[in-house]
């Protein structure tokens, strides 16, 4: 009787929140595996079901591949950028918690993670400006020859990478930071006792004990570089006097062909390798997890 | 009440002037732009209408124009609310037109567009689809060349550039390097990089004055690409040369109008709003406009009207679009904007004789000819392919003087324009 | 190794960190002084750090000629909104899926959990038909519709229930004949105002910094995010530096004093994200 009364009271408190789940979640994402399947041109009734001719056609489209190939990079690019960085920079910053510059260090690299994303991009636009960035005139001070950053296929991606690590890394700090804060002081202390240096300790000790905390921040930073799209759109926002290369990324892909060619069902496809990707990537951490849980 | 407001659009229908019958309501319309520099010329429109509209608002929403064809895209499938002004190039606007999501233009304004005295044919057809008027003709867009006149007078060159073979040679001669012999001042500005579709429109252009064409009507409604052939391995062959032979440019020096303005190119070749863009920024820049070689683009630019506004907004609408065409507001876009009205029988001499670099946009040889971009939805996928593959050609010093090697990839190219047609069913057997 | 040498590494890694902390405030830092350069001064080679004769006209010009305030409202009751919408969703049913152990729930829980993985971006499309559908494109409403609610929300308030609710204390209140509504409201609520803060500020910057979505909601500009109005920031066919950083730097300054101000709860937030596994 009680149990039931408590039940219905559980029900009805998560019904409002499940509606809202169901209409602007999984009703959205069902329709998009629906769409993936249809040819629609956006301003048709007709969506002719076709069965995975959109896939067949995507595997084949020298554009997309590009947006994939392009995407995988940045992403794993950022994150064997960001993971190390984070790693050894949560380290230190650990290690100086009593330093008066504590709340500094914390504030400075978590900064360009809330920071919005476009006027962020604008700044790294200018820096990388072939004609009248910073970098490039740092670079000719120190006698070097100027890159032209923004236009050349490789330093564009390249340029791409370091805006996402750049904001990426705040977050990977804060979550090292927590994973250090957590380690058991003990065994740093036995360390210590057997005359071990800082840096062993940190290359024998962090780096094993913070491996759940590094596959976490891993695979949080892969999904989030596969999502990666206002970075390019800014990076080579058309303005004409000024153009950089146009990296195309998946998510900028899709919008294309969504919105511009009108390609509602092919875009609707492309969505659905994205996520295949995501579900794999996690699916992947998940086995690592476990795998680690059984050798123990 | 019911009669009362079908009277007023029996009215409405019968008379041009419209607004007199309506002197208290409040209306309301919305101009939806693409060029952000038309911005001041609607807002002129609005204020002249104030004597007929005593009451109307008129929204000006301008945005790029990439911007500005997606929410038409997205506003149009759905349904706009109230009555918008639609501006729009034909080609883009065909797609809504024959998917009937653009109401025919009504008795008036369908006269006025068609008669003679107003427009040349070639906007007419450019306005209409199946014989119907949709849209009222407004500017074009047609390229011609600006030239820098201090700097080619410092490279002893005389008078613009008039074969395309010249157009390099000029390039070489003009462009100005460092003591390392890389340009600071390119020669000849070439669109190499930048927000896709728009490199291979600017390529279709030099194409076009080599013999070529991007897209070619083999028979009604059935394309085929028009570049692997000669005409193709000369235009993309004169990139290559300028970037890597004669290196009279390179990939990331500034460009366009911007780089033109600040003497960081001595010619390119654009469209006559740059006139009014350099009367605003560089006003004290010394240069000259000359036709190219063979002909130029001529993109209509048309306002269309939709939406589900009362019969009395639409009709503002169309009015709207009727009083931009106004000789005088046509006069003082010229004057000020720097965009080409297409009506004829508008005195523009005030303008093109006080601002000599028009005379290239009107008074072009007998022989000149025009393209236009042909009004099919693929057109711009199509557009996007292409110039991702150009963006690699110029991007590879190995094609440079290899004929053959530029051939293949043309080849290549033509073939995935060819497949983009014959998925929608417009390729030509 | 000595005191000294100690001290010594110690100085030299404090070094290190403000080095590395100022580099990543870089950026942002030459941001805000490009918006008090002159257009002269900002295409100059090479490129100055600190403006030579700093001018107000950047701001001048952009507070004139576009509706920057306006977006900024935009963005700012959007975010609100969707703070409000978040915490309430996230905190009713964190709670109940913590402490309601029935089966059925489990399930519920687990599919809100498994929409958590799916990209934003891979149902984008479908979700902005149904905007579409329901009227509701350039509104700060339909904006919402994308922002209602957070898997990640429901997962931190149920961790934080999970830990530091006793069950014995619910069912005391029950035993005192409390409602089930009243128990929510005037016992665990007030409880978690710690995670509920944290929750609130994640919330609110991640619809302050949301890019893509509002990019298709909003496409007049009255309606425009400040993300979405500074993107497509163009007065005609060229972009201008200085006015754009003015811009910028504008929102830039605002959203990093709120986030020193609000530090301890992202902190506090963002960091629990860490606890998943």
């Amino acid at each position: 009787m009680l149990r039931r009364r408590r039940f219905r009271f559980a029900i009805l408190a998560l019904l409002p929140t499940f509606a809202i789940f169901a209409w602007v979640r999984m009703g959205p994402i069902v329709q998009t595996m629906n769409l993936s399947v249809r040819d629609w041109d956006l301003i048709g009734t007709n969506r002719p079901f076709i069965g995975l001719a959109n896939f067949v056609e995507l595997f084949g489209d020298s554009l997309f591949l590009t947006a994939l190939v392009n995407t995988a990079i940045i992403a794993f690019g950022v994150m064997l950028l960001t993971i190390p960085t984070a790693m050894v920079l949560a380290g230190l910053i650990h290690y100086r918690t009593r330093s008066r510059f504590a709340g500094f260090y914390e504030t400075s690299v978590f900064i360009p993670h809330v920071v919005s994303l476009v006027p962020a991009a604008m700044a790294w636009k200018w820096i990388f400006d072939a004609k009248l960035g910073p970098l490039n005139a740092l670079i000719v001070s120190l006698g070097g020859s100027p890159q032209s950053w923004l236009f050349d296929p490789n330093l564009a991606l390249f340029s791409i990478i370091v805006l996402c690590s750049w904001q990426a890394l705040g977050y990977a700090v804060l979550i090292y930071l927590v994973g250090f804060r957590n380690l058991p002081t003990s065994v740093y202390e036995a360390a210590r006792l057997d005359g071990a240096s800082g840096i062993q300790a940190f290359r024998f000790l962090s780096i094993p004990l913070l491996k759940p905390i590094t596959l976490y921040v891993s695979v949080v930073t892969l999904v989030s570089g596969f999502n990666v799209y206002a970075q390019a759109f800014v990076l080579a926002s058309d303005s004409q006097g000024a153009p950089g290369r146009q990296v195309r990324v998946l998510v900028l892909d899709m919008l294309e062909n969504a919105f511009r060619n009108y390609r509602v069902g092919y875009a609707a496809a492309e969505a659905m390798v994205l996520l295949l990707i995501v579900l794999i990537l996690t699916g992947a951490q998940f086995a690592l997890l476990r795998e680690k849980g059984n050798s123990k | 009440m019911t009669k009362l407001a079908s009277l007023r659009s029996a009215l409405c229908g019968a008379t041009a002037l419209a607004a007199f019958t309506l002197p208290t309501v409040a209306q309301e319309i919305s101009i939806l732009s693409g060029y952000p520099e038309m911005t001041p010329f609607y807002e002129r429109v609005a204020e002249s209408m104030k004597g007929d509209y005593p009451n109307l608002t008129v929204n000006v929403e301008p945005i790029t124009l990439r911007e500005h064809e997606r929410r038409v895209a997205l506003g149009l499938s759905s349904g706009l609310e109230g009555a918008s002004v639609i501006e729009l190039s034909t080609s883009t606007a065909g797609r809504y037109v024959q998917a009937g999501l653009m109401p025919a233009a009504p008795a008036d304004i369908s006269e006025f567009v068609s008669d003679p005295a107003n427009f040349g044919q070639f906007f007419v057809d450019a306005a209409s689809y199946d014989d119907t008027v949709y849209g009222v003709p407004l500017f074009r867009g047609q390229g011609a060349l600006f030239y820098n006149t201090r700097m080619f007078a410092e490279a002893g060159l005389e008078g613009a550039p008039k074969t395309m073979d010249e157009y390099t040679d000029y390039a070489e001669k003009l462009t100005q390097r460092d003591e390392n012999g890389n340009p600071v001042v390119s020669g000849w500005s070439l669109r190499l990089s930048g927000g896709s579709q728009g490199i291979a429109e600017k390529w279709w252009l030099i194409l076009f004055n080599h013999g070529g064409t991007l897209i070619d009507e083999v028979s009604p409604g059935k394309w085929r690409a028009g570049y692997a052939n000669e005409a193709g391995v000369k235009a993309l062959g004169q990139y290559l040369d300028n970037i890597y032979d004669k290196k009279t440019v390179t990939i990331e020096m500034p460009s366009d109008a911007e780089a033109f303005e600040r003497e960081q190119t001595a010619m390119f070749i654009r469209e006559s709003w740059v006139i009014g863009d350099i009367a605003a920024k560089a006003p004290d820049l010394e240069y000259a406009t000359a036709p190219l070689p063979v002909g130029s683009i001529a993109l209509p630019v048309n306002l269309y009207v939709a939406g589900d506004g009362s019969t009395e907004d639409m009709q503002a609408a169309w009015d709207f679009a009727k009083a931009a065409n106004e000789p005088e507001n046509l006069v003082w876009l010229l004057e000020n904007v720097g965009w080409l009205p297409n009506r004829t029988g508008v005195d523009f001499s005030s303008v093109t004789d006080e601002i000599e670099a028009f005379s290239a946009f009107v008074d072009y040889p007998e022989d000149y000819t025009f393209f236009t971009v042909p009004s099919i939805a693929v057109i711009e996928d199509l557009q996007t392919r292409l110039a991702a593959k150009l963006t690699e050609a110029f991007a590879n010093p190995a094609m440079q003087g290899d004929d053959a090697a530029i051939m293949a990839f043309l080849e290549s190219a033509a073939e995935e324009t060819n497949a983009i047609l014959k998925r929608e069913g417009l390729l030509a057997e | 190794m000595t005191r000294n040498q100690r001290k010594a590494t110690d100085f030299m890694i404090d070094v290190g960190l403000v080095l590395f902390g100022l580099l990543m405030l870089a950026p942002l830092l030459m941001l805000v002084a490009n918006a008090f350069k002159s257009p002269a001064e900002m295409v100059a080679w090479p490129p100055t750090f600190i403006p030579a004769n700093p001018t107000l006209d950047n701001f001048r010009s952009v507070l004139g000629e576009t509706p920057l305030l306006l977006w900024i409202w935009n963005s700012l009751s959007f975010a609100i909104m969707s703070t409000i919408a978040i915490v309430l969703t996230s905190s009713i049913a964190g709670y109940v899926i913590a402490k309601f152990p029935f089966r059925s729930i489990n399930v519920v829980f687990a599919l809100f959990l498994a929409t958590a993985i799916v990209p934003f971006e891979v149902y984008m499309i479908p979700l902005y038909f149904q905007v579409k559908d329901l009227g509701m494109l350039n509104t700060n409403q339909g904006l919402l519709i994308g922002y209602l609610v957070m898997s990640f929300g429901i997962f931190l308030i149920r961790q934080n229930v999970l830990a530091s609710i006793p069950d014995e204390l619910i069912e005391a209140a029950r035993i005192d004949g409390a409602g089930e509504l009243w128990i929510y409201w005037h016992i665990v609520l007030p409880l978690l105002r710690g995670p509920l803060a944290a929750l609130a500020v994640l919330a609110f910057f991640q619809a302050w910094t949301s890019f893509a979505w509002p990019m298709i909601v909003a496409t007049r500009r009255a309606a425009y995010t400040i993300e979405v109005g500074l993107a497509l920031f163009s007065t005609g066919y060229t972009v201008d530096l200085g006015k754009l950083s003015a811009a910028s730097a504008c929102v830039l300054v605002p959203s990093v004093v709120a986030f020193v101000i609000l530090r301890r709860n992202f902190v506090q937030g963002v960091a629990s994200t860490g606890m998943k596994e």
